[in-house]
């Protein structure tokens, strides 16, 4: 996914370090983009925290352990980027980005997880994710995926056809419209103005898509 | 008759096709129930024959004249011979026939039974019960089957748990640490920094292959058809091996570890071709025809070398086959390139 943008990991730590300089001298009044950690594991999140700390235009707000209190805290406070693993234990990354892009100002949501495929993509096109992201890749691009999503990009890998045809048997007709849609790339509100649908509806429909397609043999859960 | 016997044994032996059976020994060492009933029969009509001649005509008998009486005796102990094999065949038959039975009895061959089960006589009795006993002891194979494999996948589902939250979490983090010193190292340390990052990610790609390759996927949820189109595009997409699968639609319900069985041999025979073949491309298939369910997977690559001794993966799809009363038969395909992996699973009425 985001291979072709570092394809060695060696000429990049010299070439584009993380502290952008470059960032800094395109856009010259440096707003950091606000982020939001949440990962259930102690170390991954201390480690996670310090790391995009030290980016120039990242600023860490708080470094969570569940999605319930990730939610509190989007509510409060500004966010731009949410930063997820997967797995918390708990409630997960796709159902904390299904809470978060209910929010009045919704963040922008990287989901990073040991397993990135088709099957995690298209629940995550459900959870309207805006990026995943592999475990092995917590570095550089990371950060690059931070920057694209915070601009208004999406980077979700792609859903095989034969697979995205497995997925959407198991929607019904509604649903798989707006899975269709949604895959796309037609934001949310486009897409119940499209089928005369109010948010609420909408929004009920997402949510049981997404457990639809998270009951599946998702390599991303346990 | 010690050469009927043997050819008996022998013919069994081949169909029955196992040269392992003990049982099955070519030799029989004594003389047939029926013909030793037969013989005594046949000697007590001799003799009752013999001394009724004896009493009634003691002059003839001396006379050793062969007129029609003696014809017509001699007739009537040959048709009470006759008569008497004839009855005896009919009552010593089934239980021959439950001898041949009992020795082709196998778990690989279920579903077999006693014509004639019924409470009309002894060998219909004996028949009943021995029918019973086999669908007794299919049914606790099966579950004893099933518990074999449960205990498989619940430990499989473990380890790749543990993998996941131990050492991958672990790697996970020396990685976001390598990560943040190749930022701050100096430039004459960003070559080893690198080279030690990018040995860490390949653990961590490892560690989640093998966790992945554990972990049992949602059959029940998916269904085996689903499942199987699943893992096919999985294999294409990680491993880039072609994957062209033709799946039955209208697979009959299966008994879970049926399921499972087919769906980890797919599994295994699918791993070799990415790990072994050197194929580009694998055809995956489902068929269901005439009471039997036929999985292959066939391969365009390297094909097996002369002498396999099969490592874990084949011997597991063997035993996973054998749990279930399936046979699975891995080889090179003729003609080649490559190998071909069958499954076949009986289904039960």
């Amino acid at each position: 996914m985001t291979i072709s943008a570092h394809p060695n990991g060696g000429s990049a730590i010299g070439v584009a370090p993380p502290v952008s300089q470059q960032g800094e001298a395109r856009c010259a009044p440096l707003v950091p983009k606000r982020l939001l950690v949440v990962d259930d594991h102690p170390a991954v999140r201390a480690g996670l925290r310090e790391l995009l700390a030290d980016v120039a235009d990242f600023e860490v707000v708080a470094a969570l352990a569940t999605a319930e209190a990730a939610v509190d805290v989007a509510e409060r406070e500004r966010i731009d980027v949410a930063v997820v693993d997967y797995q918390l234990g708990g409630r997960n990354g796709l159902w904390l980005s299904r809470k978060l892009k209910r929010l009045a100002r919704p963040p922008a949501v990287v989901i990073y997880s040991a397993y990135t495929d088709g099957v995690l993509a298209a629940a995550a096109v459900a959870a309207e994710a805006d990026a995943i992201v592999s475990k092995g890749k917590l570095g550089i691009e990371l950060c690059d995926a931070i920057r694209r999503v915070a601009s208004g990009h999406r980077d979700l890998p792609a859903v095989p056809p034969r697979l995205a045809d497995v997925l959407r048997r198991r929607l019904d007709h509604e649903q798989q419209a707006i899975f269709g849609m949604l895959l796309a790339g037609i934001r949310p509100a486009e897409i119940a103005t499209t089928l005369g649908l109010s948010s609420a509806g909408l929004e009920s429909r997402l949510w049981a898509m997404l457990r639809r397609l998270e009951t599946l043999p998702t390599a991303s859960s346990p | 008759m010690t050469v009927i016997a043997d050819q008996e044994g022998r013919s069994k032996e081949a169909a029955v096709g196992d040269p392992h059976r003990p049982s099955d020994g070519p030799h029989r060492r004594y003389l047939p129930l029926l013909y030793r009933a037969a013989g005594i029969n046949a000697l007590l009509v001799l003799a009752a024959v013999a001394v009724t001649i004896a009493v009634l005509a003691p002059g003839r008998v001396s006379s050793l004249a062969l007129d029609e009486e003696v014809l017509v005796l001699v007739l009537a102990v040959i048709l009470v011979a006759i008569a008497n094999v004839y009855l005896l065949r009919r009552v010593v038959g089934p239980v021959q026939a439950l001898t041949a039975l009992t020795r082709q009895v196998d778990f690989a061959n279920l579903g077999q039974r006693m014509p004639g089960a019924e409470q009309s006589s002894e060998a219909g009795e004996l028949a009943l019960t021995f029918n019973e006993m086999l669908s007794r002891l299919e049914s606790e194979r099966r579950d004893s089957a099933g518990r074999v494999l449960r205990a498989q996948e619940s430990e499989r589902l473990r380890i790749a748990q543990e993998l996941h939250d131990q050492v991958g979490q672990e790697l996970t983090v020396v990685l976001l640490g390598l990560e943040r010193i190749s930022w701050q190292a100096p430039p004459t340390l960003c070559d080893d920094v690198t080279t030690v990052r990018n040995a860490v990610r390949k653990s961590l790609d490892d560690v989640r292959r093998i966790a992945i390759e554990l972990r049992p996927e949602a059959l029940d949820d998916l269904g085996l058809a689903s499942a199987l189109a699943v893992l096919a595009e999985r294999f294409s997409e990680r491993l880039g091996v072609d994957i062209s699968d033709r799946i039955s639609p209208d697979l009959p319900a299966l008994p879970d570890e049926t399921e499972l069985v087919v769906y980890r041999v797919a599994q295994e025979a699918l791993t070799n071709v990415a790990r072994h073949s050197a194929s580009s491309r694998a055809d995956l298939t489902v068929e269901h025809a005439r009471g039997r369910l036929t999985l292959t997977v066939r391969d365009y690559g390297l094909g097996l070398p002369r002498h396999v001794t099969g490592g874990s993966g084949v011997r597991g799809m063997r035993e996973r086959a054998t749990l279930i009363g399936a046979t699975i038969e891995i080889g090179n395909r003729h003609p080649g390139p490559g190998c071909e992996v069958r499954l076949e699973v009986p289904l039960r009425a």
